[in-house]
């Protein structure tokens, strides 16, 4: 039962992959985790200044030339800085960002359910 | 004359407050009833500072360049009615606006507190005078509205075309009415501490002062929202920026905090929670002031760059929390009775569930607000921390905080079961049902968002099912998290199915694709009072045959000179129709997006919708008493 579980979780996920696939999403999906970085708070996707317009075109460029979306995030990385990044990578810089907000989670879920098992006694 | 008269009724309030303050002291010590010259003295600096805001605003509407506050934002050729808005649509007039709103409040507050203890309200205007003499001195030293000019230039700079709109001109006061409404719930809860006053008396009283500020806090963020819809021009309502996280937060803080005082009300307990979240949901929005103010964020908002505002603004921060601290460790009585226990399964523990999530949200938006200028100022590394960071760490979680909104308002207080409840699982295996054909039809098999399509369904078919079993009771509480579960509904569906089109075209032109065409069909130039714009004019044909004739603007803003793109919007009940206009540069082409936005109308409508709750809840409670 559990095996079939998981097969049926993995063929949804696998689904999702293939439908996703389609270049025209997966450049909007990229663009839209860029900052356009001369805007305003807006994405490359949403602004339409000289330069989100000529990362749009790189973005399709590097789509074309059949690079992953993990590998054009790399590729602008090293080209802009990760200030371009809208989804910040996990890594050393990063874990207060990522891991503070759910250790606070647990810490709370603590207290109360501390505060449960006194009262119930 | 009017910016003369402005600058010395600052004066005049300070001089009020002294005397407030004095008053205050005296009445404390000696008299049992409470001193009315404490009532005329606060409705006097009422007066004088609105006496200030209008002459400011007369200031605007004469266009009198020899204030400078005027001379930076206003100009001749403004309409009247941006004149005025121009008024709080900057630093200087914002915060007179601010400083408006928290003597307007205390004044309110001490009115309609008659029944209350004296030393609580002599103690409650004592803290709020502090907070006001605050943002006195702040306005005169560092922020003078009415600073003057010489020689006096003939004409002014402008105000930002992306704020000349009707949206955005009553958003602030709207926003701030929420923002500084919780000053008084601040002052209540340091006075309440300080007199061991906390009691269920006082729960009843101060939860209409937050439901008030509530209401105007979730009002000002929706039209900030609708604003950003159809002015930014990208289509989106919300975008994780910093300053609306910044208005975001009180929002949390309040509504956590709109929750314990129920609790409170009905059992005495949590009171020192309560204390807790008066003073955060104070100090997230001087924060989100100071954040906004100080230029330190990177965002369309930053119309002020200067950072001795910044300091000051952090030092009076650093005085209120330390203030607060000192009252809350010193005064503050711990829970007196502690034997009230209550069950696992019970309205109680519900609330602490949904005090633990929404405290956990807060935390997301906070850590996501604040940790990339933290890491900028400390390695000098920049990071951005957009909405993929927040959906991820915000999307699993509403799945169980959804679920507990549906079922913790069916359990009682202290001990409950759920026996008789057959329908709860009904409606359960509804929702799943109805969820799994909806991700199959839009062809989204994702795991994830069946499940949260199914915790949103469900609350939307519990909620909608009281209000036909229970009618009018409840009926406020049943009507705020319907229209949270239609939110989160419309949000999902808006996301899953908006489509766009992006392409250039010349006058004249079509684009063609399987669904659609657009036909560019003409160009327009008309010159207005203080812009010139080209309207172009689309047909736009779905496959239904429908024409939709779009006429979205370019605007040309004489003073200052800036050309913004204005969309145009087709609305109806199922969706919006979105189309921009941009130029190309140095080409006869012109960029179009076209957008189909589904459920737009829906989103604002829910949001009104949990304002209402909340509206309800305030008239009830004076209905009843």
């Amino acid at each position: 039962m559990k095996m079939l579980n998981l097969l049926v979780i993995i063929i949804f996920l696998f689904n999702f992959n293939v439908s996703n696939a389609k270049d025209r999403n997966l450049n909007s999906k990229i663009t839209k985790n860029l900052r356009c970085l001369i805007c305003q708070g807006q994405s490359i996707h949403d602004s339409d200044t000289e330069f989100a317009n000529s990362l749009k075109l790189v973005v399709e460029k590097k789509i074309t030339e059949g690079m992953s979306e993990n590998e054009i995030y790399e590729f602008l990385k090293t080209k802009y800085g990760e200030w371009i990044l809208y989804d910040p990578a996990l890594n050393q810089k990063t874990y207060i960002l990522w891991l503070l907000p759910l250790l606070l989670f647990l810490i709370g879920g603590a207290i109360i359910f501390k505060n449960l098992k006194i009262k119930k006694n | 004359m009017a910016s003369l008269i402005g600058f010395y009724s600052l004066f005049f309030s300070l001089g009020f407050s002294v005397l407030i303050l004095f008053f205050s002291f005296k009445n404390l010590k000696n008299t049992i009833n409470f001193d009315n010259k404490l009532l005329s003295l606060t409705f006097l600096q009422l007066l004088f500072i609105i006496l200030s805001f209008f002459g400011l605003i007369i200031a605007f509407i004469n266009s009198d360049f020899s204030n400078s506050t005027v001379f930076n934002h206003s100009h001749t050729t403004k309409p009247l009615f941006y004149k005025i808005s121009g008024t709080w649509g900057n630093h200087e007039g914002s915060l007179l606006l601010w400083l408006l709103v928290l003597s307007l409040f205390i004044f309110l507050f001490l009115i309609s507190s008659k029944k209350q203890p004296k030393k609580y309200r002599v103690l409650t205007l004592l803290f709020q005078q502090i907070i006001i003499i605050g943002f006195l001195i702040f306005l005169i030293q560092t922020s003078n509205p009415f600073a003057q000019i010489y020689p006096v230039p003939s004409e002014g700079l402008g105000l930002n075309p992306i704020l000349q709109d009707p949206a955005l001109a009553i958003h602030p006061p709207i926003l701030y009415l929420g923002y500084v409404g919780s000053s008084i719930i601040f002052s209540s809860v340091l006075a309440a501490s300080s007199t061991n006053y906390i009691s269920k008396e006082w729960a009843k009283h101060i939860k209409q002062w937050i439901l008030i500020s509530w209401i105007f806090l979730t009002l000002g963020i929706l039209l900030g929202s609708i604003w950003a819809y159809y002015e930014l021009g990208w289509g989106g309502f919300w975008f994780w920026d910093p300053v609306e996280n910044v208005s975001l937060m009180p929002w949390l803080a309040l509504t956590t905090l709109f929750h314990c005082v129920l609790v409170l009300e009905k059992k005495l307990l949590l009171t020192s929670w309560v204390v807790i979240l008066s003073i955060a949901t104070f100090t997230l929005s001087m924060s989100g002031t100071f954040l906004v103010r100080s230029g330190i964020l990177n965002s369309v908002h930053t119309f002020a760059n200067d950072p001795e505002r910044g300091l000051y603004i952090l030092i009076f921060l650093f005085t209120l929390i330390f203030l607060s601290l000192f009252v809350f460790f010193f005064f503050h009585k711990t829970d007196r009775q502690n034997n009230s226990s209550f069950f696992w399964l019970s309205k109680e523990t519900s609330i602490l569930i949904n005090n633990w999530f929404m405290m956990y949200f807060l935390a997301v938006v906070l850590i996501g607000t604040i940790y990339p200028i933290f890491l900028d100022v400390l390695t000098s590394q920049k990071i951005s921390v957009g909405p993929p960071f927040y959906h991820k760490l915000i999307i699993p979680f509403l799945i169980p905080f959804l679920l507990a909104m549906a079922i913790g308002p069916k359990l009682n207080w202290i001990k409950s079961n759920l026996q008789n409840k057959s329908y709860l699982l009904l409606l359960f295996a509804i929702s799943l049902i109805l969820s799994f054909l909806i991700i199959r039809i839009l062809e989204i098999s994702f795991l994830v968002n069946t499940i949260l399509f199914t915790s949103a369904f469900y609350l939307f078919f519990i909620t909608l099912r009281d209000f036909f079993i229970k009618g009018f009771k409840n009926l406020a509480q049943n009507i705020a998290h319907f229209g949270f579960s239609l939110l989160i509904l419309s949000i999902l569906f808006n996301n899953f199915l908006s489509n766009e089109v992006i392409t250039n075209l010349k006058i004249g032109e079509t684009y063609k694709s399987d669904e659609l065409t657009i036909n560019f069909e003409k160009i327009e130039k008309i010159k207005k009072q203080n812009f010139e714009a080209i309207i172009g004019k689309f047909n736009v044909k779905s496959d239904n045959e429908l024409v939709d004739i779009l006429k979205p603007e370019l605007r040309i803003y004489n003073q200052p000179n800036i050309v913004t793109s204005e969309a145009d919007i087709k609305t109806n009940l199922l969706s919006d129709k979105f189309m921009t206009m941009n130029l190309v540069q140095n080409q006869e082409y012109f960029n179009i997006r076209y957008q189909i936005k589904p459920f737009m109308i829906w989103i604002w409508f829910s949001v009104i919708l949990i304002s209402f709750g909340g509206l309800f809840s305030f008239f009830k409670k004076k209905y009843e008493n």
